[in-house]
């Protein structure tokens, strides 16, 4: 009986033991000095800028920001190595460059992406879109990386390099991408010496009036209402968010893109039509064309366009470019680690 | 047998003081008010983009998007007390999930009436007035010179005389030119809703043909697509906006 009863005892106390191992196994590629404790990251959001949401599951960490930062500078990403997320989204343009290539910037503020909304959600959602569905990353070329095993390892611990801790990463770096600095907001923040001149205050009063009526879609402290819009670009839309609801009522509308460093994200629109921003204004203007999805909010379609004078124009535009922030465009923290 | 009925009656007692206790609780207890926010066109179920609906002014119209604010929900029993909320309630046709406002723990009572703004008042109505969310921020009505959020965006085409020629409306409501614009919506029961307790479905329903109606016509044409600074078409709307509301079934689950 006390045999029996020592057995057991020993049983299970080789059982803890196995398990207190297992709780203090060597991290992944055998590397004893690999050390998970993760640093909370502060981060700063602009001001005026609504709450961030940042999801439970994926808190702001120094070392998930540097993995993150990392990921989106390098081509080891892609699953053949071609390229990397910075290939297109360029830091001096605002981390965009070709038409189709939206602008990184305050992403962290928006729920849908990509010009026909493609993917909804949070910016975890949309990394991991990026990395599985755009890149195909290949998790054994990261796996044979010398330092990639020890950078995921520090920040998310135990569990390897899998495709949601790429994204998650990725997010994370996309958080700290926030443009918050331009004129135009030194002027709200009532920084001193900072005014507006005269043409630039004519822009604004424009944009943020039914007279110009800018600001319906693209207004607010982050110039985007972040919806669809059909903007009265063609008379036969291409299908936009209609190829992924299947509603023929979404055909032709597309997401609208903030205005934040507009001056630096040529050319425009979803295709890159317009190659500068007078053009934008003429089409806005005097080029609007029907179809049975124009926007309610496109009110001077009627009209063909808002028909604006020479020096409404030249106004808006003034105004436009005081949205341009340098100081994200050349954000050592944002640029690349390499 | 003495005994077996002295436990009896005692049983009863103990029975009978756990019920009472038990309804006192719940008499005691508030309820949860769920106000459902529905919306109709005259007759007709709202349907947005596929439906074309009649309008006084003669113009068949469509609704492409519809959002609003309602805010400092009351309820009044028959000797004209009331209780107040003070909190603003979102609602986007197209987010289902802004359909209803959670009203908790709703004090017991016979009520009588319920009432609430349409939009915001001059409290809450001004710049920053709401908490700084993207919806809220996607709101704001920032005319210069004027403060705060548009009460409502009412979005769709009208189709001119119905001759097939479609313009584009936006009924878009809020203070300007320091008028509020906001509407006292006030909404008698036809029977008392009596509250002690339990989970509470109150179904209200917009008519949007209230809007143009009633008891003025409102007219796409004549007003335009741009109304924001128009106090006459706001002043109509504001008008109109009494009756856009109406109670429908009021259940206890």
């Amino acid at each position: 009986m006390n045999r029996k009863v020592t057995t057991i005892f020993t049983l299970i106390a080789l059982l803890l033991a196995a398990a207190c191992q297992k709780e203090t196994a060597t991290p992944p590629g055998n590397e004893n000095d690999w050390v998970y404790n993760p640093t909370p990251y502060n981060l700063e959001v602009p001001a005026f800028f609504p709450l961030l949401d940042i999801p439970s599951g994926n808190p702001m960490t120094v070392q998930g920001v540097q993995l993150g930062r990392m990921l989106f500078y390098d081509p080891a990403l892609h699953h053949e190595g071609a390229r990397a997320c910075a290939s297109c989204h360029v830091q001096e343009f605002s981390f965009s460059s070709d038409p189709e290539v939206l602008p990184h910037i305050n992403l962290a503020w928006n729920s849908a992406f990509l010009w026909d909304g493609k993917v909804q959600g949070s910016l975890e959602d949309i990394m991991l879109f990026e990395v599985k569905d755009f890149f195909k990353a290949d998790l054994g070329r990261l796996e044979a990386h010398p330092d990639y095993p020890r950078l995921f390892y520090e920040a998310f611990g135990e569990g390897g390099i899998t495709y949601e801790r790429a994204a998650m990463a990725l997010a994370q770096f996309e958080r700290t991408m926030a443009s918050g600095n331009s004129k135009y907001d030194q002027v709200l923040r009532q920084e001193p010496g900072v005014f507006l001149t005269d043409q630039e205050l004519n822009g604004y009063d424009l944009f943020f009036t039914e007279e110009g009526d800018c600001f319906h879609c693209h207004g607010g402290i982050l110039f985007t209402d972040n919806e669809f819009h059909n903007n009265a670009l063609d008379a036969e839309p291409e299908v936009g968010l209609g190829a992924i609801t299947g509603s023929p009522f979404d055909r032709g509308r597309f997401k609208t893109p903030t205005l934040r460093n507009i001056e630096l994200t040529g050319p425009y629109m979803h295709d890159g039509r317009y190659a500068t921003l007078e053009e934008v204004i003429d089409f806005y203007s005097e080029g609007l064309h029907a179809s049975p999805t124009a926007d309610p909010l496109m009110k001077a379609l009627p009209m063909g366009g808002k028909h604006f004078t020479g020096e409404e124009k030249s106004a808006l535009i003034a105004f436009l470019k005081t949205l341009t922030d340098t100081s994200y465009t050349t954000n050592p923290s944002l640029s690349s680690p390499f | 047998m003495a005994k077996v009925f002295t436990l009896f009656r005692a049983g009863l007692l103990t029975l009978a003081l756990a019920l009472s206790f038990g309804c006192n609780e719940e008499e005691a207890s508030g309820s949860l008010l769920h106000l459902n926010f529905n919306h109709n066109v005259g007759a007709q179920e709202l349907g947005l983009n596929d439906t074309w609906y009649n309008s006084a002014a003669g113009h068949p119209f469509m609704v492409e998007r519809l959002k609003y604010y309602t805010s400092n929900f009351a309820l009044e029993n028959a000797a004209g007390e009331r209780i107040v909320i003070r909190e603003v309630h979102y609602r986007d046709v197209e987010k289902p999930d802004t359909r209803t406002f959670e009203w908790k723990d709703v004090p017991p009572g016979e009520y009588t009436a319920l009432s609430f703004v349409f939009g915001l008042d001059e409290v809450v109505n001004v710049d920053g007035g709401l908490p700084n969310t993207t919806t809220n921020i996607n709101m704001e009505w920032p005319l210069p010179g004027d403060q705060g959020y548009h009460y409502m965006k009412f979005e769709g085409r009208y189709d001119l005389n119905g001759s097939g020629v479609i313009k584009p409306f936006n009924l878009h409501t809020g203070a300007t030119g320091n008028n509020q614009n906001y509407v006292d919506v006030y909404l008698p029961f036809s029977h008392p809703m009596k509250l002690s307790g339990g989970t509470w479905q109150l179904n209200l329903s917009m008519d949007l043909n209230e809007w143009l109606q009633n008891p003025n016509t409102y007219d796409f044409e004549v007003f335009g697509p741009m109304i924001m600074a128009n106090q006459n078409a706001q002043q109509v709307l504001k008008e109109n906006g009494g009756s856009v509301f109406s109670i429908g079934a009021v259940e206890k689950e």
